[in-house]
């Protein structure tokens, strides 16, 4: 990944473990999964999908990561590992859906982080 | 049973909210992790280490599977995963211990080498959650008693 990307990948990481946290606070608490934990997940989904642009338009312009299909896999594994958890639990408001939610926050966590390593 | 039980079994009753959910979302994150792994593995250096690159493809088999058994177990059809999560056990503790003992069999990492601790050692923590929640959710139903 280029340097310039490192900031938003580490902005990913820190999000992201919000994200999870508060899900799985929530999942503690045994509380219905509130609107705004479906909100938080969407945002790191947006930030996911910055970090991936930046890292195919860096692709482009030519950087080539150590491994490429490895590199692509992640970027693809980035942008839709949030829609298919937070759609998978789209009807169902029960705690245990936070913990679908937080799943899907780490992976994304660990996405970025495996992201950053194979750059 | 009773005529409307039958008819429930039949058509598939919504399974109860629960665990499951969070478990099948591992069990699909490590399908997607596993699986895409062995293909790349397998189809850019398969030379390097085929015995680990094969037993990385039969772990995501087996994440399939498992995947099914616990949604089966969730309707109410445990048995596939009474015998799959053993199964996806044996495999982590079999190949972990292996990748321990035997170093020249796995000159590259499979999924359950070190027993899954290229994962943070979720692959061997993950049969083992599947099957308390397995035996917690299946244990505790009621037994009918036999009728006279």
């Amino acid at each position: 990944m280029h340097g310039t990307l490192a900031p938003i990948a580490w902005i990913v990481v820190g999000y992201g473990i919000v994200v999870a946290v508060a899900a799985v606070v929530g999942l503690v608490l045994r509380a219905p999964r509130p609107r705004w934990l479906d909100q938080m997940a969407w945002m790191l989904e947006a930030l996911g999908v910055v970090l991936g642009l930046g890292a195919l338009g860096s692709l482009l312009q030519g950087h080539r990561p150590s491994s490429m299909s490895t590199h692509v896999g992640y970027l693809a594994a980035l942008v839709c590992i949030m829609p298919v958890a937070v759609m998978s639990v789209r009807e169902d408001r029960e705690s245990w859906s936070s913990g679908v939610i937080a799943v899907g926050a780490i992976a994304t966590v660990v996405v970025a982080v495996r992201l950053m390593v194979t750059r | 049973m009773t005529s409307t039980e039958s008819l429930e079994t039949q058509s598939g009753p919504r399974p109860k909210r629960g665990p499951h959910l969070v478990l099948m979302a591992c069990y699909a994150l490590f399908i997607l992790a596993s699986g895409s792994r062995a293909v790349v593995q397998i189809a850019t250096q398969f030379d390097v280490a085929p015995f680990a690159y094969v037993l990385s493809a039969v772990a995501a088999v087996t994440y399939v599977v498992g995947w099914f058994a616990i949604r089966r177990a969730a309707y109410g059809r445990p048995r596939l995963a009474e015998v799959m999560l053993w199964v996806e056990l044996a495999g982590v503790v079999v190949v972990g211990t292996l990748s321990l003992v035997k170093k020249d069999w796995f000159p590259d990492a499979s999924v359950w080498s070190d027993y899954g601790g290229g994962y943070g050692w979720v692959p061997a923590a993950l049969p083992i959650a599947a099957l308390l929640w397995l035996h917690r959710t299946h244990d505790n139903r009621p037994v009918k008693e036999p009728s006279a």
